[in-house]
């Protein structure tokens, strides 16, 4: 019965158009990829032909992808979602390969992908320490630090009004300043050891943290807490039954634009002093001698681990806030 | 004003002069031992005590309030010198605007893209998002370099990567506001047999206004910080507050890089404050 339901309910315009789509896909990262293959190791510009043929490759890919994306709309899994993202960037990859192989662009100016991966490859242990020190100590650190103290802060802010009206002003015009120019202040105060670094990520967090929890604790319902009260609950019951579940979601909000903030914190903390590692010090360093193809895999480096961290804070989120309205179908 | 009224003035008052009241001490606090080091070990000084030394070290751990006023005065005058933070200031206010606007237009387009067609959503949207957790200003120091390269020098490449980072909400907020218009509207629109154009024109871009200025204080910020990095990595006087932070803390004079990040706040927030001026200009049906 679910067999002939799907069936019947399948569009065969739709199957077309999307099996067409996947053939000009096919075609288009044919043409990419020959194009590269017959390429790679000559060292003189490709003439007018052979361009026009990559961007016709590139048309055809777009053209298909155009189609294939459109059958992928309906879907709710999020790992399928993403393909049509995930061609996306592989054929812009593959159509920057190729033009930077047909236009002979230095590889000291733009390195092509396939090159940064194999430098990736091979710097990848001075790369990993890089890593190290400016996620685990640095970011990281400073990250815990300044969302305890913001969630702290914000309990106590919370708590008395006279803290609320003094401070809170002050908070949101702090999230005005651009951190950057706090970076070159704390090097110079701490020093180039990570510590500093850990400070700025800290004090970068801190505030959105504080800003956001302090709205989860306060943006209570007026029934829930005239409920409190004709319980006579005490002030604790109120906030471990009330306020702090009811600031989870909001918490996790600020937790989640800390790990972003706190990732460029790190790096831009090293642009104005490191100990000889880290990921913005290689960045800074490699920048200055035209090392692109490092410069990129440290870019790679930082947006895996970006992109890595975030969704694990999301997946503690779900975890733990999973009865909020935000995840219910 | 509405702040003069505030219930806020009162405690705020009371806090900023509480930390005032604070800072003195804490400033002794924090130099003396240093100072103390620094006699100890026989540095030429023209003061006798640790206590004495304190405020007026070279480069002390915090500034002592005398040292931030003439490092002011020393880095404000003449106002219109290559090195007085003024001219600075406006370059850097500068790059971030024209980086703004360069998001906005770009973000419209990418907005549009998102509202008229699910394939474009799908097959792009995802990388912006993921984009988003990424330290795009990673990205800065070499964008520079590359695009001088290429010939694009003085604003341009700040306000790309100002735009770069500030693309992200703008994109987002436009789209949302593309979206909002009332329904009844869309509906009024479609008995008149209006092109899709003009829904846009007359319609969705109207309503989406209001989403652009939320989104512009939200990324203002963001871009700011953008034009600050970028301006590390170019050369010159003039070159923006970045440039500043930058030569400064080579040099080692940690009084001037005390006085640029208070400008640079102070920058931060009177920006904040001319979105929320052109917002309440362009949009007065909101208040």
């Amino acid at each position: 019965m679910e067999a002939v339901k799907s069936a019947e309910g399948r569009n065969p315009k739709a199957e077309g158009q999307s099996l067409l789509g996947w053939v000009l896909l096919a075609a288009g990262f044919g043409l990419l990829l020959w194009f590269i293959a017959s390429w790679w190791s000559r060292t003189e510009l490709a003439p007018g032909g052979l361009k026009l043929l990559i961007g016709a490759g590139f048309l055809i890919g777009a053209l298909g992808l155009a189609r294939v994306a459109n059958s992928f709309t309906k879907t709710t899994n999020a790992l399928i979602a993403f393909v049509p993202a995930g061609l996306t960037l592989l054929l812009a990859l593959v159509t920057v390969e190729a033009l930077l192989r047909a236009y002979q662009v230095p590889v000291g100016l733009i390195p092509t992908p396939s090159r940064v991966l194999s430098t990736l490859v091979d710097v990848r242990q001075v790369l990993l320490q890089d890593a190290y020190q400016t996620v685990v100590l640095e970011a990281f650190t400073g990250w815990a630090v300044g969302s305890v103290l913001g969630v702290g802060f914000a309990l106590l802010v919370s708590r008395f009004v006279f803290l609320e009206r003094g401070f809170l002003p002050y908070a949101s015009a702090f999230s005005a300043i651009p951190i950057v120019a706090l970076a070159p202040v704390l090097v110079k105060m701490v020093g180039i050891e990570w510590q500093s670094k850990a400070i700025i990520v800290a004090i970068t967090v801190f505030f959105p943290v504080v800003v956001n929890t302090f709205r989860g604790l306060t943006e209570v319902s007026h029934m829930s807490l005239d409920l409190m009260r004709s319980y006579a609950a005490s002030q604790l019951q109120n906030y471990s039954a009330l306020r702090i579940p009811n600031a989870l979601p909001f918490i996790f909000n600020g937790l989640k634009l800390g790990t972003t903030l706190a990732m460029i914190g790190a790096i831009v903390g090293e642009f104005f002093g490191a100990n000889g590692q880290g990921l913005g010090f290689r960045i800074q360093i490699e920048a200055g001698r035209f090392g692109f193809d490092i410069v990129w895999s440290a870019i790679i480096v930082a947006s895996v681990i970006g992109i890595a961290w975030y969704n694990a804070v999301a997946w503690v989120e779900r975890r733990l806030t999973g009865w909020h309205v935000s995840f219910r179908e | 004003m509405s702040l003069f009224r505030s219930p806020n003035l009162v405690p705020m008052l009371v806090i900023a002069v509480v930390i005032a009241l604070l800072y003195y001490p804490l400033m002794l606090f924090a130099n003396v031992p240093v100072a103390q080091r620094a006699l100890d070990n026989g540095a030429a000084l023209e003061c006798k005590t640790a206590l004495e030394c304190a405020p007026q070290m070279r480069s002390p751990v915090l500034p002592s309030p005398q040292q931030l006023l003439t490092g002011f005065r020393s880095l404000l005058f003449p106002l219109n010198a290559p090195t007085s933070i003024i001219p600075n200031a406006l370059t850097t206010a500068f790059n971030t605007l024209m980086g703004l606007l360069l998001a906005a237009v770009v973000g419209f387009f990418f907005a549009i893209g998102i509202v008229a067609s699910r394939a474009f959503e799908r097959s792009l949207l995802p990388l912006v998002v993921a984009s988003q957790t990424v330290p795009i200003i990673a990205i800065a120091p070499m964008l520079v370099v590359v695009l001088g390269q290429y010939g694009v020098q003085g604003w341009l490449p700040k306000a790309i990567i100002a735009g770069f980072v500030a693309f992200f909400p703008i994109a987002i907020g436009v789209a949302k506001g593309l979206r909002s218009p009332d329904p009844m509207a869309l509906d009024l629109m479609k008995t008149y047999n209006a092109p899709t154009w003009q829904t846009y024109v007359l319609l969705r871009f109207p309503a989406s206004v209001p989403y652009l200025f939320t989104a512009f204080k939200v990324s203002v910020t963001a871009a700011l910080i953008g034009a600050i990095v970028a301006e590390i990595a170019t050369v010159g006087f003039q070159g923006g507050l970045g440039r500043m932070l930058f030569e400064n803390s080579r040099a080692s004079d940690v009084v001037a890089i005390w006085v640029i990040m208070i400008s640079s706040a102070v920058l931060g927030i009177l920006l904040v404050a001319l979105v929320n001026l052109a917002e309440r200009v362009v949009t007065p049906w909101k208040r």
